[in-house]
């Protein structure tokens, strides 16, 4: 009998022991965080990664001097990439596609859909300016052909030029292709592809990592109760609610 | 003792520096380093049964018996790595002997030697004849085709998914979940007369493509944190708050005023006015010494430090000092004079010998006399561009200290930016540590170094 409740107990207590969280305490985990050893040169490297290729060309080349960390790119390059992004925002469609051109021509070549999204927003850009006969023209000679090739492709050059059927877009459905928003969409594939072609990533590493450690915090709660940093920008830890 | 008015501080400003400065070419990455197997271990195998080759990279059946107690069994000579993403090897079926009755796997430590991996408790085999999956019983389960003579099998353990996984000629076969904890050993059998495999633990090309494997598998875990959503700009405060920490004022100055103009706008939270009017203490006058300091002129940083803060050199055996003093007479290596060197350290140097903490510090730092080319030399690090930045960060945290808004000195120790990738690599640390130590850590410099070239997503 008395083994039998002991036998039970210990399966008890084993169990609890597997389903409860491990504990951390503010103390054990500040050790754990001294214990980690992270390079200045490193941090500096990701400073330098996101400037670069967020195109802050300046600010990155004075990094390069207050800091002496070498960007991972040309830094010559980014002022290209980043007029070729301004245009696209501008609504300088072609003057886009000719830079991009000059920078190398293998980009659109080898890139169908990006040069067709250019092409539609040139488009967008001629119908916003109410040039109704210069946008027929333009989707007949340079985006139908296109439109044949590729099912999505047709599908939205139909989206696009039913613009042209409302008089006032404000409420029309397709209106969002004349928002702002399709620019910076439009100009940040262009400015990925560019990236791309220069073999350098297309993103920054910096929001990833913080995404990371967002993640890696959701999966340790799972199995600890620990300070968390649950307000990243000012990366204060927060004890572990028990 | 260093500094009696905040000893505490002090103390974690050398630690850091420790960590950063004095031992600059120490590798994260060594501490991950895990024996691998390399060889088959002819010790701990059935016997009796088998051969196993010279090169300890083969093993044949010469008996004729085919009791199920007399499967010749080889384990690897250590267990599988855990602290890595997937450990993988293979094998090549030379000849498929009398019945083909071979079998890859894992088996633990204990594992009852004469019996096919899978067959027992805590062990997994893939077998050749039947082309079944065994884990733990005499039982198997389809898994997938069967193998003979001149067919490639590889095994693997994948420890993001916690599944083993099989190969055949270079293809995946299939995955089945990893129900087992602690040390798993490569295992091949071979139960058939004349059966005869050879092993490759990756001295070899392997016919499976690992690196595509592990690349998808790295692929899928980005896609699922990807998923996660970050706050407006966060990215953006976080840079920005880095460049005020270190002083890195004409950065920020261009930083902010290329953020003024880009599309779309760059949302800095407005409300935390105060918090950021403390983080730009000193901004200038710490861009200044960083400047002085990273061009060697340590005298010029002495002076306006006397000028600006006079209470941190005050006492000429502060940490600060130390530090100083030492990069003086590093700069007057660097410039060949080593009799002023000498001199330099006789006057400013001697006095901190007493100071234990510092003294073996010291002592690597003096020794770039002994040295015809101290820039080759074991201490030669102390030379690089790397220790002028980092006394550089010594001396922004030391006078970010003396902010008067400061609540806890410790706070101003790392820029934000530290603490955030701080505490991200002691949470991957932590998880694995939860999870018998499986698994790649958080490194970085890995991350750092990996995927600007080549690799397109």
């Amino acid at each position: 009998m008395s083994l039998f409740w002991f036998v039970v107990g210990q399966l008890a207590s084993t169990e609890t022991m597997s389903t409860s969280k491990k504990v951390i305490t503010r103390e054990e985990w500040e050790k754990k965080l001294n214990d980690v050893k992270i390079r200045k040169e490193d941090m500096n490297k990701l400073v330098m990664n996101f400037l670069v290729t967020e195109g802050y060309v300046e600010a990155a080349e004075k990094f390069r001097m207050e800091s002496g960390t070498e960007p991972d790119i040309d830094l010559a390059t980014i002022t290209d990439r980043m007029a070729v992004k301004k245009a696209v925002q501008s609504g300088n469609v072609e003057d886009a596609i000719e830079k991009v051109n000059d920078l190398n021509p293998e980009i659109l070549d080898t890139n169908p859909q990006l040069f067709f999204h250019l092409q539609q927003q040139r488009l967008i850009e001629l119908i916003r300016n109410g040039k109704v006969e210069e946008a027929l023209e333009f989707a007949q000679e340079e985006l139908a052909p296109r439109g044949e090739e590729n099912q999505s492709f047709l599908e939205e050059l139909e989206r696009t030029v039913a613009l042209l059927a409302f008089e006032d877009v404000s409420n029309c459905p397709v209106g969002d292709l004349l928002d702002i928003s399709q620019r910076l969409k439009t100009a940040s594939e262009v400015n990925a592809a560019i990236l791309t072609s220069q073999s350098h990533e297309k993103d920054p590493k910096l929001p990833s990592l913080l995404k990371m450690l967002i993640w890696a915090q959701n999966q340790l709660d799972e199995k600890a109760a620990y300070p968390r940093i649950n307000d990243l920008s000012t990366a204060a830890l927060e004890d572990p609610s028990i | 003792m260093v500094n009696d008015r905040e000893p505490g501080f002090n103390c974690s400003l050398l630690s850091d520096l420790g960590a950063r400065l004095w031992n600059p070419d120490q590798d994260v990455s060594m501490e991950e380093k895990e024996e691998v197997p390399t060889h088959l271990n002819p010790i701990n195998s059935s016997g009796g049964f088998h051969v196993v080759s010279t090169d300890k990279l083969a093993v044949h059946y010469t008996s004729s018996q085919l009791h199920g107690h007399d499967v010749g069994v080889v384990q690897a000579n250590c267990p599988a790595p855990v602290k890595t993403l997937a450990y993988y090897f293979e094998i090549f079926v030379k000849n498929a002997g009398l019945k083909g009755q071979i079998a890859i796997g894992f088996t633990c430590e204990n594992f009852k030697m004469r019996r096919q991996p899978g067959w027992e408790a805590n062990s997994y085999g893939y077998h050749g004849d039947d082309g079944l999956l065994y884990r733990g019983q005499g039982k198997g389960e389809s898994f997938g085709p069967t193998f003979t003579s001149g067919d490639t099998i590889g095994g693997g353990i994948n420890y993001a998914t916690q599944e083993f996984f099989f190969t055949k000629n270079g293809k995946l076969v299939g995955t089945v979940y990893k129900d087992v904890k602690g040390p798993l050993f490569p295992t091949i059998a071979v139960h058939s007369q004349n059966e005869e495999v050879h092993v490759n633990f990756g001295q070899q090309q392997f016919v499976f493509d690992i690196e595509a494997f592990e690349l998808e598998e790295r692929r899928k875990q980005q896609i699922m944190i990807e998923k996660e959503s970050l706050p407006l700009s966060l990215s953006h405060l976080i840079v920005r708050s880095y460049l005020i920490h270190y002083g890195y004022e004409e950065t920020l100055n261009s930083f902010d005023a290329a953020s003024r103009t880009t599309l779309p706008p760059v949302h800095v939270a407005q409300e935390n006015g105060f918090m950021e009017e403390s983080e730009m203490y000193a901004l200038n006058h710490r861009k200044i010494l960083r400047q002085l300091i990273r061009n060697g002129e340590i005298d010029s940083a002495f002076s306006k430090l006397r000028e600006w803060y006079p209470q941190l050199v005050q006492k000429e055996t502060s940490t600060i000092c130390f530090l100083l003093h030492c990069q003086k007479f590093i700069e007057l290596v660097r410039a060949g004079l080593l009799e002023a060197a000498v001199n330099y350290a006789r006057a400013e140097l001697a006095k901190f010998f007493k100071d234990s903490p510092l003294c073996s510090l010291l002592q690597e730092c003096i020794a770039l006399l002994a040295y015809e080319e101290p820039q080759n030399s074991p201490v030669g690090h102390f030379l690089n561009m790397a220790q002028r930045e980092a006394v550089a960060d010594a001396i922004n945290t030391t006078i970010l200290s003396t902010n008067p808004n400061l609540k806890d000195s410790q706070h101003c120790l790392h820029s934000h930016l530290e603490k955030l990738l701080r505490q991200l690599s002691a949470c991957c640390l932590e998880r694995r540590a939860l999870n018998g130590d499986q698994g790649e850590a958080f490194h970085l410099h890995k991350v750092l170094s990996s995927g600007s070239k080549g690799d397109r997503r």
